[in-house]
Order: structure tokens, then C-alpha cells, then sequence
């Protein structure tokens, strides 16, 4: 019996752990699938999706497209910028270039309000305080990582393959298009999908740079949302969260899937 | 088919040079071997055919064309790498019909060619597989199948065998052999294994520091060779050298003995070579050398036996069957009447 007793102890631990861990977000679901949340921790009286509904239309959808826009165009734009910099980065032998690296790394690691002030003026100069303008600071910003996360991976792929396609025939944008980007395909995803979440969380630059209601993305909408109305709507600002907390949870799932599978293959010597 | 010739083919990086001036005419449809020491420039020297590092100095002419600054896709070569370099990423199809897709080979074409080499090598079965799904042999067979299908003039193998392990070695060894009789293709095998080179080659190109030694077939250099370093290169087992004083009437031996020669070149003998196959063990009255036997390595259809020299040189001989031997008995052993070699101070063999 006294076997028993630890873990009886180790049991309610657990579950009071348990409580203190689930109870937020079981909070955050039940108002958002309550339709007349009252922002209580209560077994709703009524179930449905009008508070989803609220979430994705008007200002609210726009925000979402805005959000999207913003993350998917850095991750984008950062991966193809990232490439054409990284594959050169990791096969010409620059003198100096890994002190170059990490020097922007250590750069990148000042806080972005620290270069947020010349940024912004420089934005303003060029006319790109909009959507686009997010994207190419969050893309400047990301760099330094994404330079040395691809160089990295780059490095794995044998040059010895590169030389094979090359006498095979294959011109040098075939020999990345075909040999180096398939087999460092893990390593690009990885690359995207940061990038993505990054820039889907990023708060201060798109609040900056864009100033209108229409051009927010959904995390600046979110802290909109907070003193519009008068009194809080709290079925609609769970919903709103769970939809911004979704892309992240889905990058989390595609990530893993990927790094299972696509390192293995990287790792494969002919 | 097509020849190959190198004229006064020099390779530096910077002030360093690593291939000092090599000539050399590779008939059509000739097997040569590249062999020599790690860092010897043997694979330079091929990569500098292929194409692969550019040239310091002199002319390489594939099929009487000069291809100094051709590109390597137009040479007409096809190269094996040691680690195979098959596409991790593609299917062994498409990674034997890669260099056809790329020139835009028809449809149909390519997969009568793909099909045929795959034939040749039997690996048909493993067409749809992926690279990892193959065992090292069948991934080295991929990647001469893949230069077999670009049907070139020259084919070039930089030591495709050294990732196999022994067994497979030979056995692949003896493929490329029939491969080259069935396809009658120019040939360049890039090796440090003399035994491939003995066994593969037509001719032999000996490398040592960026410079040819010696040229020849098999036989040549095995009976003939040119200097010191050919000789101990040359062959399974190492040729023992001994230290010779040149007197009128002969050699002194270490230990003392003479042993009676004649040569127009005698006074210049520094050195005398003699192979371990060629070593008789002989009576304590008749022998030329006499040690003590330090080792013996038994394999049943031949033995080698190692035995120190008063003088503290090891010589080592080579015997057939298994003789009955114990370590720390004295050995007797004469010289061959033929099958010496007689080397100079700077290591030239003296004929």
C-alpha cells in the first residue's frame, strides 16, 4: 500500500498542474465557440461558430489576408533572396566570408527597435510605408539567419554531385535547380517556415509602417481590438486569437513532418 | 573513340606547383592507368582532362581537338566519381538519363539508351529505386551506367573501386575489365592500387610528385622498371633493395659476400633489387645472404617471410605452399641468376 502513495501525491500534482496549464486555453475555447460569451469560465448554454464568423469577416478577414501577405512575402522573399546570397556564400571561397556571417548575425542581435527609428525614414523616403515595406524590412531583418542557416545546408550537398551534373551538361542555374535546391529542400522549408512565423507574429514593425486600419495585420488588430466597442467582446477576441495562434500551430506540424523526412535525404552521400 | 594527348600539362595553386609538365599520348580505345602515391597529382591530372580544374600550362587534345578552354560538357567525356555522386534526390532512371534530359534527348531515346546500359550492367530491376535503397556496388554500376549511356569518347574513372569493400572490389574490377572490351572505349582509371593497375590496364602511367616516372604495359614495368620507385611501386609485394658496394669483380653484399656479376655499368651500382617471388632459399654454404627470419605471414597457397640482415635490413621472400618455418631461425637465400635489378645513386636502373 505504501508503494501506492507517491503516486497518489505525484497524481494530484499532476493534476493540478494540469488545471493551472489547460485552464486557459480551455477558457480561450469555450468563449470562442460560445455565441454569447461573457467572458467567463463556463459550460456554454449554446454552441456555434458566429464568434469564427465575426472573426474572419470585415476588418477582422482583412487583417487575416493582411497577416498572410506580410508572413508569406517574407518568408518568400527571404528564401529567394536568402538562396542566391547563401549558394555563393557557400561555394566561392570569399576570403573572410565567415567572419562576414557572423558578423550580421551578431548585428541582427540588436533589439529591431534599435534600427527601427533609421528604418522607418528610409521607408518613408522610398514611399514603402505599406505591406511592402514590411515585407522588405522583415526580410532585411531576417537575412543574417536565413544567409547562415542556408549555408549551412548548402555545405552539406558533396560538390562532388555539382561536378557530376556540370559535366553531364547541366549550366549553373540548373545545377541549383535541380541538384542543390531538391537536396537542401528540408533546409529551405525550415527557412520558410521561421521566416513565416516571424513575420506572422511581428508586432511593432507593421504598426509602424502602416498607420491605417485597413493595412493592419492581425497582431496589431488584435491589440485594436482590446478598447474597441466600448466593452470587450470576448467571444470574438478568442475566436480572433485562435485563428492568429493557428498558422503557427500548423507550421509547427509541416516542420516536423519535414525535418523527419527531408533530413534524412540531405544526409544520403551518393 | 578518340585519343588523348597531353603536352607539357602543368597545374599550380599560387606559387605551388602540383603537376610539373606531363606528356602523354592515350591511344583510341586504350585502357591507361593513372597510378602513384596519395597526392601524387593523378587525380588532377584527370580532373584537368574532365574539364573540372583548369590548366596552368600546356595543351590537353581530345580527338586531334584542343580542348584547353572547352567547357566540359563538350569534350565528350564521362566521368565515375569515388563516392559515385548519383543524385541522392532522383530515381536511378533519372539519375542515369539526367545528362540525356538535359540535352534534350527524345523521349523514346532515352529510354532505349537508359534501358540498354542498364542491361549491360544488370540493374535493370533497380531502375524505379531510390540511391539509398542500393547496396555500394549496385550504386557504383548506377554511376557507370550513367556514363555509359551519354555514349562518350572518353570515360573517366577517378578510383571508383576504393569505397568497396575487397571482395566486390574484384569482382567489380573484373566487370570494368569486360566492359571495356564490349564498349571499345577510351579508358583514364585513376588509382593508388597497383593491383588494380596491373590488372585493368593496357598501359601504365607510374605518377610520383607530380611527374610521370615510368610508362608502360603491366609486364614492362614489372620486369623493366626505370628507377627505384617504380620498382617498389610496381607489384603486391614490395621489391627489397640492398645496399651494394661495386667492387671489380662484383657486388659486396651486406654480410659480406660478393656476388659475382658482370656489367658495363658496375661501378655505378648503388643499389640492388631483387624481387621477394624471385628471393631461393638456399644452404648456409651456397647463399648469398643470411639473416634471421623476424616474421611470418602464412596464406596457405604462398607464404611471406621476413628476415633480418646482420646489418639490420629486412628482406622479405616470397615462397610457395607452406614451408615450415619458425621465427628466430637463421636464414639462408640466394639471388636469382635473372630477375635483378640494378639501380645507380639516384635510383636509375642500369640495364
Amino acid at each position: 500500500m505504501e508503494s501506492n502513495a507517491p503516486s497518489r501525491l505525484t497524481a494530484i500534482a499532476l493534476t493540478f498542474m494540469a488545471v493551472i496549464w489547460i485552464s486557459p486555453f480551455s477558457w480561450l475555447i469555450l468563449n470562442a465557440f460560445n455565441p454569447l460569451s461573457t467572458g467567463q469560465l463556463e459550460i456554454p448554454r449554446a454552441v456555434g461558430l458566429d464568434n469564427f464568423a465575426q472573426a474572419v469577416s470585415g476588418n477582422a478577414g482583412r487583417q487575416f489576408i493582411n497577416s498572410m501577405m506580410i508572413a508569406a512575402g517574407t518568408a518568400t522573399l527571404s528564401v529567394i533572396v536568402g538562396i542566391s546570397a547563401a549558394y555563393p556564400l557557400s561555394r566561392l571561397k570569399i576570403p573572410g566570408r565567415n567572419a562576414f556571417l557572423w558578423t550580421l548575425v551578431l548585428l541582427r542581435m540588436l533589439p529591431a527597435a534599435g534600427v527601427l527609428v533609421p528604418l522607418y525614414f528610409t521607408a518613408q523616403r522610398m514611399g514603402l510605408l505599406n505591406q511592402l515595406g514590411v515585407i522588405i524590412a522583415l526580410t532585411v531583418l531576417n537575412l543574417p539567419f536565413t544567409l547562415l542557416l542556408l549555408k549551412n545546408f548548402f555545405d552539406t550537398v558533396p560538390i562532388e554531385l555539382e561536378e557530376a551534373a556540370y559535366v553531364e551538361g547541366a549550366s549553373l542555374f540548373q545545377i541549383v535547380t535541380k541538384i542543390v535546391l531538391p537536396m537542401s529542400r528540408a533546409g529551405i522549408a525550415v527557412v520558410w517556415f521561421f521566416s513565416f512565423t516571424g513575420a506572422w507574429n511581428e508586432f511593432l514593425l507593421p504598426l509602424i509602417f502602416a498607420r491605417v486600419q485597413d493595412a493592419f495585420p492581425m497582431s496589431v488588430g488584435l491589440y485594436a481590438a482590446f478598447g474597441q466597442q466600448g466593452a470587450i467582446n470576448y467571444g470574438f477576441l478568442t475566436a480572433f486569437s485562435i485563428i492568429y495562434a493557428a498558422p503557427a500551430v500548423g507550421v509547427y506540424f509541416l516542420l516536423r513532418r519535414n525535418m523527419n523526412t527531408g533530413f534524412a535525404g540531405v544526409g544520403v552521400k551518393g | 573513340m578518340s585519343d588523348v594527348s597531353l603536352k607539357a600539362v602543368r597545374k599550380s595553386y599560387g606559387v605551388l606547383e602540383v603537376v610539373h609538365g606531363v606528356d602523354l599520348d592515350i591511344k583510341a580505345g586504350e585502357f591507361v592507368v593513372f597510378v602513384g602515391p596519395s597526392g601524387c597529382g593523378k587525380s588532377t591530372l584527370l580532373r584537368m582532362i574532365a574539364g573540372l580544374e583548369p590548366i596552368s600550362g600546356g595543351e590537353i587534345a581530345i580527338g586531334g581537338r584542343v580542348v584547353n578552354d572547352v567547357p566540359s560538357p563538350q569534350r565528350g567525356i564521362a566521368m565515375v566519381f569515388q563516392s559515385y555522386a548519383l543524385y541522392p534526390h532522383m530515381s536511378v532512371f533519372d539519375n542515369m538519363a539526367f545528362g540525356l534530359k538535359l540535352a534534350k534527348t527524345p523521349k523514346a531515346e532515352v529510354e532505349a539508351r537508359v534501358r540498354e546500359a542498364a542491361r549491360i550492367l544488370q540493374i535493370e530491376p533497380y531502375l524505379d529505386r531510390m540511391p539509398k535503397a542500393l547496396s555500394g556496388g549496385q550504386r557504383q554500376r548506377v554511376a557507370i551506367g550513367r556514363a555509359i549511356v551519354r555514349n562518350p569518347k572518353v570515360f573517366l574513372f577517378d578510383e571508383p573501386l576504393s569505397n568497396l569493400d575487397a571482395a566486390l572490389r574484384a569482382q567489380t574490377r573484373v566487370e570494368i575489365a569486360k566492359l571495356h572490351a564490349a564498349l571499345d572505349a577510351t579508358m583514364i582509371y585513376v588509382t593508388h592500387d597497383q593491383v588494380e593497375a596491373m590488372t585493368l590496364a593496357d598501359r601504365i602511367v607510374v605518377l610520383n610528385a607530380g611527374r610521370i616516372e615510368q610508362v608502360g604495359s603491366p609486364l614492362e614495368l614489372y620486369r623493366n622498371p626505370v628507377n627505384t620507385f617504380v620498382a617498389g611501386f610496381i607489384a603486391s609485394q614490395r621489391m627489397n633493395f640492398l645496399e651494394v658496394k661495386a667492387s671489380a669483380n662484383g657486388l659486396e653484399l651486406p654480410g659480406g659476400r660478393v656476388l659475382a656479376l658482370n656489367h658495363a655499368g658496375i661501378a655505378a651500382v648503388k643499389t640492388l633489387g631483387v624481387r621477394p617471388e624471385h628471393l631461393l632459399l638456399a644452404d648456409a654454404g651456397n647463399a648469398d645472404l643470411s639473416g634471421v627470419l623476424a616474421v611470418v605471414e602464412q596464406f596457405g597457397e604462398y607464404a611471406l617471410a621476413y628476415a633480418e640482415l646482420p646489418g639490420g635490413e629486412t628482406v622479405t621472400l616470397k615462397l610457395d605452399g607452406a614451408p615450415a618455418l619458425e621465427v628466430g631461425q637463421d636464414v639462408h637465400m640466394k639471388l636469382p641468376g635473372e630477375g635483378l635489378h640494378l639501380f645507380d645513386a639516384d635510383g636509375r636502373a642500369l640495364r
